[in-house]
């Protein structure tokens, strides 16, 4: 009687691939594991190691298995609680080939491979896992309640991850239309135009000897240089540029290129003497390019669960981290982000649609806060809020608490795709921000005619908003409620601009970071509310103060603005570079620790990252100044 | 006072021979153990069940367990306490002397560590002066002691849930010496790397 190894088979029945075993094996196994703490930062094996006798699965903790190319450090996977790691000593002798360290402090259980091993002999199930997990990193087990559709999600995963890497084979025609060289142009063009495509390959006993493509029907019959009577092969052009089968985008890209041609021809064994297999056209390769995240939005429109999101989401996150590290710009990873998260924000509205009924009457649901302002990269906490029309009164507490409802389940949905609630309840679900038309228009009336006056919840992210989903005109009638109010209204503006100058700045007299003092985050930099936050605020002041509509994203107001006050445009260019930065260096954090981002650790950054950090942190002194002088705050900082 | 005087020639029981000869090799093994009593006087109180893991190699050895509820037939009777609890579950029972035999066999030269296992020590010197044995000699190490030395802390005591709450390791519904150890296990493997003990 052994209650701990007990414990510990009910922990891993949870989790694949032990749930295909049964409870007394379990115990068996769990009998013979060895408990083995890592602190933060532990190694447990690194690169060229000689194999462990056992593998491992995560108890508690989060362990990060890293790979070294280009002398940088990779992470190829996170393993969670119930992940499986270190599967090599299974499938081969030689040494690890990756690292795998604690990102945090880590318990996990050394199953002995002697032990498993005839469990996995017995057990098909058991074993493809294993095989699977070993391919693609033992990226498996995140969603812990999937069973048997496992594989599916999985292999789909794998082409997501690659399709970045460009190593993806293309998506291609696989039936091309052939013809042979004695046929008219006349006919040829006819059955062209019939099957809807732009091409057509020639071919002599099934190997390929030319292509002819709409080019050149323009370029040499309806120019007249040749009849329509003619025969095929006069026009075509020849040779094809012939591949193999499997080829990626970046070389079919590269070919294209070098070959100067619009389609590529796929033969059997890559030559133009063997037979025709396939046609690439240039708009397979932008389809292939734009896929990434039209797959995404795809799928969440499909999806009927809320796992199913949080199986998209956690695929945005890897999409993000991977474009970061290919320095593909900031703001477009965060227009693609924001995006998704829109279109998953939308589904969960759907979804509680679906299970409600359909609503009684027209709505709007508007995200708010950075959501709102489309920049928001890591899982952070949701805002949002409800607006429905005016209703005749006797119908109002019905609509109401319709509405609650579905803000209700909507937010709920959410929390399990994993954005956390608003601690300060900023949601939809909240009785005060569910409210009809006309309350809100007295809401945004009041806020900004009266700031400070009994409106201690104002909070500047109510000016942040996007519809996400329901009627537009709603949306269009708060921003004309906003800016109307705005013009001239210094109070106002004295309120937001004190608001946005209250922060703390970030450097210390000697521009030393000021990190914080105490708390769980000590001696972190708090990188959202002393950089970033005064960036977003005093953008949003400007863009309001400036009357400008319809821009809600910090970095493009900054750039807006540096058109439209052309005297400090240094100024506006310098706090959008700046701002890009600081998000880069948040959702770097954020991802590494799977948090916020909110906390950095300047003890585990590079010096030049460091400076980078400074540097970008320098041109909010000169926004202050320009706010205070704009504002004339003087008389309130 | 001369009370060492009246042991010099005893004769110990065979497990307790042995034992003193596993004691003149060096420790290459560490021990935690916990036990339930029925209450907090060493010479009153007995042990009602025992718990305790193997840690080698900063690596708690799940199949090196020990674990037994004792059978406290006399002293439940004298106190009018039911038995039936115990009768009732699956765990391994022993009577108290096969017990403290079973364990000392365990343990053998091993570190002992626990949660303030000055107590638990007692108590089993206690079980072990029933059988004419002597006291426990092995080193032990406290956990609590381990991690006022770690922060510092001289004026306050830590019970094995505030370290459970410190070191954020789930606390389970279910109640007992094994589980108990376990927890100390977990506890000990992360103060030991921290304090850098070998």
């Amino acid at each position: 009687m052994n209650t701990i190894a007990e414990h510990i088979a009910d922990f891993l029945k949870e989790y694949p691939p032990f749930d295909n075993l049964t409870f007394q094996e379990l115990s068996d196994i769990a009998t013979n594991i060895r408990v083995i703490n890592l602190e933060k930062h532990a190694v447990l094996f690194q690169n060229n190691d000689p194999l462990h006798d056992s593998f491992y699965v995560v108890a508690s903790g989060v362990i990060n298995l890293t790979t070294i190319a280009d002398a940088e450090e990779t992470i190829i996977n996170k393993c969670h609680e119930g992940d499986i790691f270190g599967l090599r000593p299974f499938f081969a002798k030689n040494n690890y080939m990756m690292t795998a360290k604690a990102r945090e402090e880590s318990i996990i259980y050394a199953i002995p491979i002697a032990v498993f091993r005839p469990f996995v002999a017995n057990n098909s199930d058991v074993l493809n896992f294993l095989l699977e997990s070993f391919a693609v990193n033992s990226r498996h087990t995140r969603d812990n309640s999937r069973s048997s559709a496992k594989l599916d999600p999985d292999s789909n995963f794998i082409d997501q991850q690659s399709e970045m890497q460009y190593i993806q084979s293309l998506s291609y025609n696989n039936s091309p239309l052939t013809t042979e060289s004695h046929h008219i142009v006349k006919d040829v063009a006819i059955l062209m135009t019939e099957s809807m495509v732009d091409n057509i390959v020639i071919c002599e006993k099934n190997n390929p000897i030319g292509i002819v493509t709409h080019a050149d029907l323009s370029s040499k019959i309806a120019t007249g240089r040749y009849p329509i009577t003619e025969t095929i092969d006069k026009i075509m052009s020849s040779p094809v540029v012939t591949v193999i089968e499997n080829v990626s985008l970046a070389e079919a890209q590269l070919l294209m290129l070098k070959h100067n041609v619009s389609h590529l021809c796929v033969t059997k064994d890559g030559t133009s003497k063997s037979s025709v297999k396939g046609i690439i056209s240039e708009h397979d390769l932008i389809v292939a390019q734009a896929s990434n995240p039209g797959v995404l939005i795809k799928e969440i429109k499909r999806s009927q669960l809320p796992k199913d999101l949080k199986q998209i989401r956690d695929r945005l996150s890897d999409l993000i981290q991977n474009s970061i590290q290919k320095n593909i710009p900031i703001s477009h990873v965060s227009n693609i982000a924001s995006e998704i998260n829109l279109a998953i924000i939308k589904r969960a509205v759907e979804l509680s649609i679906l299970d409600l009924g359909s609503p009684p009457a027209r709505f709007a649901w508007l995200s708010i806060g950075s959501q709102g302002r489309k920049e928001q990269l890591l899982l952070t906490d949701q805002d949002s809020i409800l607006i429905f029309e005016d209703v005749a009164p006797e119908k109002y507490r019905e609509v109401k608490d319709y509405f609650l409802r579905l803000a209700k389940r909507t937010t709920a949905i959410l929390e399990k795709v994993g954005y956390e609630y608003c601690p300060n309840g900023h949601m939809g679900s909240n009785m005060l921000w569910c409210k009809s038309l006309s309350d809100w228009t007295k809401q945004y009336n009041s806020w900004m005619n009266t700031p400070g006056e009994n409106s201690n919840d104002l909070s500047s992210i109510f000016f942040d908003y996007e519809i996400v989903i329901g009627e537009p005109k709603i949306e269009e009638v708060i921003e004309n409620v906003v800016f109307k109010n705005a013009v001239n209204n210094t109070l106002f503006f004295d309120f937001l601009g004190n608001d946005a100058l209250k922060r703390n700045s970030p450097l210390s007299f000697f521009k030393k970071f000021i990190v914080e003092e105490e708390g769980p985050h000590k001696g972190k930099f708090d990188i959202k509310t002393r950089a970033l936050m005064p960036l977003i605020d005093s953008a949003r002041l400007l863009i309001l103060s400036a009357n400008i509509k319809g821009i809600k994203n910090t970095y493009l107001r900054f750039k807006q603005l540096a058109i439209t006050d052309s005297k400090n445009a240094e100024i506006y260019l310098s706090c959008a570079e700046a701002f890009l930065t600081l998000s880069k260096f948040r959702t770097v954090e954020g991802l590494k620790n799977d948090d916020s981002g909110q906390y950095i650790n300047l003890r585990e950054m590079s010096k030049t990252d460091k400076e980078k950090l400074k540097n970008a942190l320098t041109p909010m002194k000169d926004l202050e100044e320009l706010i205070k002088s704009k504002f004339q705050l003087t008389q309130f900082s | 006072m001369l009370d060492w005087i009246k042991n010099i020639n005893k004769e110990y029981p065979e497990f307790w021979k042995d034992y003193l000869t596993k004691l003149e090799a060096k420790p290459n093994k560490f021990v935690v153990l916990s036990t339930e009593t029925s209450g907090l006087n060493p010479n009153k109180d007995v042990i009602l069940s025992l718990g305790a893991f193997s840690v080698i190699d900063d690596s708690i050895i799940i199949k090196e367990n020990f674990e037994a509820v004792l059978l406290q037939y006399k002293f439940l009777e004298e106190h009018g306490i039911s038995n039936e609890f115990i009768i009732e579950s699956k765990m391994t029972k022993m009577p108290e002397p096969e017990a403290m035999e079973a364990f000392i066999n365990f343990i053998g030269n091993a570190v002992l560590v626990g949660h303030h296992i000055n107590f638990d020590i007692e108590m089993l010197n206690a079980a072990l002066e029933r059988l004419d044995c002597g006291r426990l000699k092995n080193e032990a190490l406290d956990i609590d002691v381990m991690y006022r030395k770690l922060t510092d802390i001289n004026d306050k005591q830590f019970s094995l849930n505030d370290l459970c709450e410190i070191y954020k390791i789930p606390k389970s519904d279910r109640n007992s010496s094994a589980e108990d150890a376990y927890k100390i296990g977990l506890l000990f493997l992360k103060l030991k790397s921290r304090l850098g003990i070998k």
